[in-house]
């Protein structure tokens, strides 16, 4: 099935990512501390962190690019391999994980057949835990890109999943 | 003015307030508002269309220009969200949805009548509160911090200034010089509201000296605390207080630049703040000459990437400078070396947004609340397992109980409170001993736990604190960044201790190992974050010690966490560790004595329990969740009642054991399943019963209408079936003793002889005649068939026995029956189905009463003169202590039962032998074996643990089995233990059944009032598998690793 699908929409070529990112640091040149929101900027325009993307980064901001992968290791917010359309977070903070957190999580593995940190394979779905998204009073919560889910049941993951399976249906239907 | 013009100077600014304020008069009337919660927490309970839906009813009734709808930031109680608040009358709405909009508007708006429905619901009475000043929730409360919040729209920078915004900022710039805001700031006492309390005009003092031309003002946002949320909310809810707040702190310090660093999970936040920014510098509130003066202030946003070290101080400042976020070590402190190596102040977002409000109302003013040391209040956020989760403000000083209940409303699905997580991952667990702790840093320092950013996590008995330890270091170690070895490495060497333990692999030394490791930790790690991070660990060993030695020792997680530990929460919680979810589903496929064989595995008296088990699994099923638990006991109850062939358990015969001379002593439900276990083992135990019947409590004192007595004898002799001997009227003291026992070749001997003693009050008259206490009561009504009874009968007491008392007397003919307790109903330790069934039954309830004397004359009891009491602080057990409050008044009684609880009475039992196995009021045993003290003595059940239940005693009669086969043969044979394959069908992508929970049926109130036919009836077939096939199955596909001992 997957392979068939075409995957081209939203991937766009290195030399056009490299032109965008320089229209970024064009406007990030001289600020002091600029690398982390740059990487922000990019992070939010592509999805994940590119290496090419990275490289010209160090090279216009006159970091050296050691220093530019150690900022993008240590934040958890940056990835360097593409993710799912859909980012789903499972938050684990405190109050979520007494209320059932980790019931959510194992059942959302269950569900997309996926482990912490990876897509699946129709590119849909990654699954990342987060560490409390303020939401505490409405536990357990889910975010699922920038949508909060509040008191999430772990009997109607799939019905949860599913809305957002059929939005891309809808959008492909659109599309042909 | 037009708006949006640069307002540059004082009388500008005083201008433009005053046109904001007319224009609102006189176009709309600011009272005639609708106000919508659009903070965080509403917004994903679907606010923002319900603010629609209220704009759109507003245009179709043509009223759209005459009231407003405002967003607002949060309101408090996020759990109830989306909440609206009609500003002309102060009515409060929670859980509104887009269809309520139209019918606020149509009843209340137009119709003025408050629509009821959606009004809060006064805890206990259910009665609706509408005004939002008289719900218990807000008027409680102390707004400083968030005064704004919930009244004005976040993203409007007139509003802010129609409701005193910048007048500090104006004040400060044409009136105060830095130290004079210093010292304002030294009056109030405000201490840093991230954690640690540190003064903050000390801070901004030591900044203010440095030498600089340079210095910067910065904001801490990034709330990284799990279960915190108060910072998102005031910059989601009140921006503008936080700037204003960081301008005077920068006009003090001398900074002309500052950055506010917000994590990057709060989109919102950072969404809001950037349009205040952008509104103050177009309002020329920031930017170049404020206000027509030389201060210059500009602030810029700096976004987290997910790092909860970077809420360190100097790791933040690293990460503003777009480095990795690592901590550095101190001193140089900030104020000398900051950011960009330049002094710097470092502050929360709570601390600034207090500043407006101390240099408008002076610094006395804020110091006069609060505690001694800690001034103001505090804004905790409420979450985790409490009623009105949310966000609240109160005086600095304020009681961790008063929090909880007062305000927070307790704990929900009648579950219990168990401990408080405050101060997230460097904090610790308060448990309910110390409800009574003021708030404030000190109090909480000493309890080995910190305010914190006020993150305030209420666990009910479902939290495992040996998990949420494990919890807590899984995040410090994920989060640590690794500069420092104690935190790298250390921490790392507490997880993978934590994680045995959890897994049942733990050994004994690991408690020691961990609290060493601990203070190695807090001693040498190099930033905030290592430091605090083994106290989640050591304070819930200080607190909950037994917790971590019983999954090390007996192999256990009560609570039902920990993987490898538990199969199903139910199953766990079951004393007797009855394979729950393995019997229901067996019933739910018609295989009834496979699931009564199941059962009896685990515990002989499978149709006792379907009666009158106190079915822990049932408070523990996750079915909760969805509605209502699994009728557990129901279901039991008609397997039981299937049973025709009798279902006898698997039993290993041992011709060697069965020479065994084994005693038992007592023969209620401990010693029977002492005897049972043992006889499953091959052994052929004999049981000595004082009374002429055997059956202890199960036939002396609960009464034949919850359990009758035909169904007690058939499962005795079950037991006698499988070779057990029981021997009546032989008394413990009287007929023989121990040494007797042991000169006639008795190896081992279990004593089970409960706690039989009923205890009376010390007051006038309670030795009067008329005056006798239930257990006595109850058991010569039971062995006897008749007992002397009153008809105005006053039992005093709470518990159960105190119900099945008063309900044999009104059996019995008693006229009037009245139960006088001094706590409330809530906190009755009785089985609340029992007091629904005794007021049915036409008993009366009288709590919060305390009886000070039994009234006399002539030799006979007229009355009991009693007080009302009021409730009072908490006490150890977590329930609020009863005091005297002044009313006093007399209940009529001729009769009065006490019902006070029940003791070991032990002068009798040892009288003749040298040994003196007992302290205090029990026999100490070790609760891994039943062992006393001395070696081939063991005890189980009442006797050891203090009057409990039936499924206990059993618990307890078969540890002791275990431990006597283990004394005799030097091991453990106990193969019923080990986990039970069930191969039902179970269907894992189905979604669960839709059958609501039903109730048992019970026979009709006049024909049960006059006779002991059981009260309760089975479930009819069809019903039985319907409540069977409601049962989530939490079992499926897990595997126990470790036995349960």
């Amino acid at each position: 099935m997957s392979d068939v699908r075409c995957n081209c929409q939203g991937e766009i070529s290195e030399e056009d990512m490299l032109k965008q990112i320089d229209g970024i640091l064009d406007d990030y040149k001289g600020t002091s501390g600029a690398l982390i929101p740059v990487l922000q900027i990019a992070q939010k325009m592509f999805g994940y962190l590119p290496e090419a993307v990275l490289k010209r980064i160090s090279v216009v901001l006159n970091k050296p690019y050691s220093e530019v992968a150690g900022v993008v290791s240590f934040y958890s917010f940056f990835s360097t391999v593409p993710r799912g359309k859909y980012l789903v977070r499972v938050c684990l903070g405190t109050a979520c994980y007494v209320r059932g957190g980790k019931d959510v999580l194992d059942s959302l593995k269950k569900h997309l057949k996926i482990d912490v940190g990876q897509t699946t394979e129709d590119k849909l779905f990654s699954l990342d835990v987060g560490r409390c998204f303020g939401a505490c009073g409405l536990a357990p919560v889910i975010m699922i890109n920038d949508d909060v889910h509040q008191r999430v049941k772990t009997v109607k993951i799939s019905e949860l999943l599913d809305t957002y399976r059929n939005k891309k249906d809808e959008t492909s239907k659109e599309a042909n | 003015m037009a708006a949006g013009q640069k307002i540059s100077s004082v009388k500008e600014l005083n201008a433009v307030c005053d046109e904001i304020r007319r224009n609102q008069n006189s176009g709309l009337n600011p009272r005639d508002e609708i106000r919508v919660c659009i903070g965080g927490g509403c917004i994903a309970s679907g606010s923002l269309d319900v603010k629609a839906a209220f704009e759109k009813a507003l245009k179709e009734q043509g009223l759209e220009r005459k009231i407003s709808v405002r967003g607002t930031g949060c309101l408090g109680p996020c759990a109830r969200g989306p909440v609206v608040m009609i500003a002309k009358d102060n009515i409060f709405y929670q859980g509104v949805d887009t269809d309520d909009a139209k019918d606020i508007i149509d009843t209340h708006i137009i119709g003025g009548k408050v629509v009821e429905r959606l009004t809060w619901k006064k805890q206990g009475t259910g009665e609706a509160v509408a005004v939002q000043n008289d719900i218990d929730f807000f008027k409680r409360q102390t707004k400083i911090v968030l005064r704004n919040c919930g009244v004005i729209n976040p993203t409007s920078i007139e509003d802010y200034i129609a409701h005193d915004g910048y007048q500090a900022l104006a004040k400060t710039l044409t009136s105060l010089s830095p130290d004079n805001v210093i010292e304002e700031m030294k009056k109030s006492g405000l201490r840093g509201r991230g954690g640690a309390g540190f003064p903050t005009w000390m801070k901004w003092s030591f900044a203010r000296k440095s030498p600089s031309d340079t210095k910067y003002m910065l904001c801490n946002g990034d709330e990284g605390d799990p279960g915190a949320f108060m910072d998102r909310s005031v910059l989601e809810g009140d921006p503008h207080s936080v700037i204003e707040g960081m301008a005077i702190g920068a006009y003090a310090i001398g900074a002309a630049q500052g950055y506010v660093y917000v994590r990057a999970e709060y989109p919102l936040a950072v969404e809001r703040l950037g349009i205040a920014i952008e509104d103050a510098r177009k309002r020329g509130l920031l930017s170049q000459k404020i206000l027509g003066t030389n201060f210059s202030f500009d602030l810029e946003i700096r976004m987290g990437s997910g790092a909860f070290v970077c809420g360190e101080e100097t790791a933040l400042m690293a990460s503003i400078e777009g480095k990795r976020g690592e901590p550095r070590p101190r001193p140089p402190f900030p104020a000398v070396k900051g950011l960009w190596g330049k002094p710097s102040v470092l502050n929360n977002v709570e601390t600034f947004a207090n500043v407006p409000a101390i240099i408008n109302k002076g610094g006395d003013w804020f110091a006069s609340m609060g505690t001694e040391k800690s001034k103001g209040t505090k804004v905790f956020a409420l979450a985790g397992a409490i009623k009105n989760a949310g966000l609240v403000e109160v005086p600095v000083g304020t009681t961790l109980g008063e929090l909880i209940y007062d305000i927070g409303d307790g704990i929900p699905n009648d579950k219990e409170f168990k401990a408080a997580q405050i101060g997230g991952p460097s904090g610790g667990c308060i448990p309910r001993q110390h409800l009574n702790v003021t708030l404030d840093y000190e109090s909480l320092n000493e309890l080995g736990a910190i305010m914190g950013s006020g993150g305030l996590v209420v666990m009910d008995q479902d939290s495992c604190m040996v998990d949420v330890a494990r919890f807590f270091l899984e995040f410090v170690q994920e989060e640590s960044c690794g500069k420092c070895v104690p935190c790298r490495v250390g921490t790392k060497r507490m997880l993978e201790i934590l994680t045995r333990i959890c897994e049942g692999k733990g050994r004994e030394s690991d408690i020691d190992t961990l609290i060493e490791l601990g203070n190695q930790i807090k001693d040498t790690a190099l930033c905030g974050l290592g430091q605090t991070a083994p106290n989640p660990v050591l304070s819930t060993i200080r607190y909950f010690r037994d917790e971590y030695e019983e999954h090390i020792n007996n192999k256990h997680c009560e609570a039902g966490v920990c993987p490898g530990l538990v199969s199903a929460p139910c199953q766990s919680s079951c004393p007797a560790g009855v394979d729950i979810p393995g019997f229901v589903s067996l019933v739910a496929e018609r295989r009834y004595a496979e699931a009564l064989r199941l059962h009896r595995n685990r515990n002989p008296f499978t149709s006792i329990c379907g009666r009158v088990c106190f079915h822990t699994c049932e408070n523990k099923c996750r079915r909760a969740m969805l509605d209502k638990p699994v009728a557990v006991r129901g279901i039991k109850r008609f397997m039981a009642d299937q049973e025709i062939v009798v279902q006898l358990p698997e039993v290993h015969e041992n011709a060697d054991n069965a020479k065994r001379k084994i005693a038992i002593i007592g023969a209620g439900p401990a010693g029977l399943s002492c005897a049972y276990f043992l006889a499953r083992l091959g052994y052929r135990p004999k049981v000595f019963e004082a009374e002429e019947r055997p059956g202890g409590m199960m036939v002396q004192t609960i009464p034949a209408y919850r359990l009758p007595r035909e169904i007690v004898a058939r499962e005795i002799r079950i037991i006698e079936r499988m070779g057990v001997d029981i021997e009546t009227g032989k008394r413990l003291g009287r007929d023989f003793t121990l040494t007797n026992l042991r000169e006639e070749g008795y190896e081992a001997i279990f004593i089970g002889v409960g706690s039989p003693k009923g205890v009376r009050l010390d007051i006038p008259g309670s030795n009067a005649p008329g005056v006798t206490d239930a257990i006595n009561f109850l058991k010569t009504y039971n062995l006897k068939g008749s007992v002397p009874v009153g008809q105005k009968v006053v039992v005093i007491g709470g518990g159960n026995a105190a119900v099945d008392a008063a309900r044999t007397t009104i059996r019995l003919g008693a006229k009037k029956v009245t139960v006088v307790y001094r706590r409330t109903m809530e906190d009755m330790p009785a089985y609340m189905e029992e007091i629904e069934d005794a007021v049915h039954e036409g008993i009366t309830f009288k709590p919060l009463t305390n009886p000070d004397e039994i009234i006399v004359v002539d030799n006979k009891i007229t009355g009991v003169k009693c007080h009302s009491m009021k409730q009072g602080k908490f006490d150890r057990t977590g329930r609020r202590r009863p005091e005297n409050d002044s009313a006093t008044f007399v209940v009529e009684a001729d009769h009065v039962i006490f019902a006070c609880g029940q003791t070991l009475d032990s002068s009798e039992l040892f009288s003749r032998d040298e040994l003196q196995p007992i302290s205090g009021y029990r026999i100490m045993t070790d609760s891994t074996t039943g062992e006393t003290s001395i070696p081939w003595l063991f005890c189980g059940g009442d006797a050891a643990e203090g009057p409990m239940s039936v499924v206990h005693a059993v618990a307890g009669g078969e540890i002791a089995a275990v431990g006597i086969d283990k004394y005799l043969t030097g091991e453990n044979h106990a193969f019923w233990r080990a986990q039970q394959m069930v191969d039902t069908a179970y269907d894992v992508n189905a979604d669960p059944v839709a059958y609501p929970r039903v109730n048992m049926p019970v026979i009709p109130i006049e024909r049960r009032k006059d006779n002991f036919n059981e009260v309760e009836l089975t479930f009819l077939e069809p019903e039985a598998l319907r409540q069977a096939q409601r049962c989530l199955r939490c079992d499926y596909g897990k595997t126990i690793t470790q036995e349960r001992k």
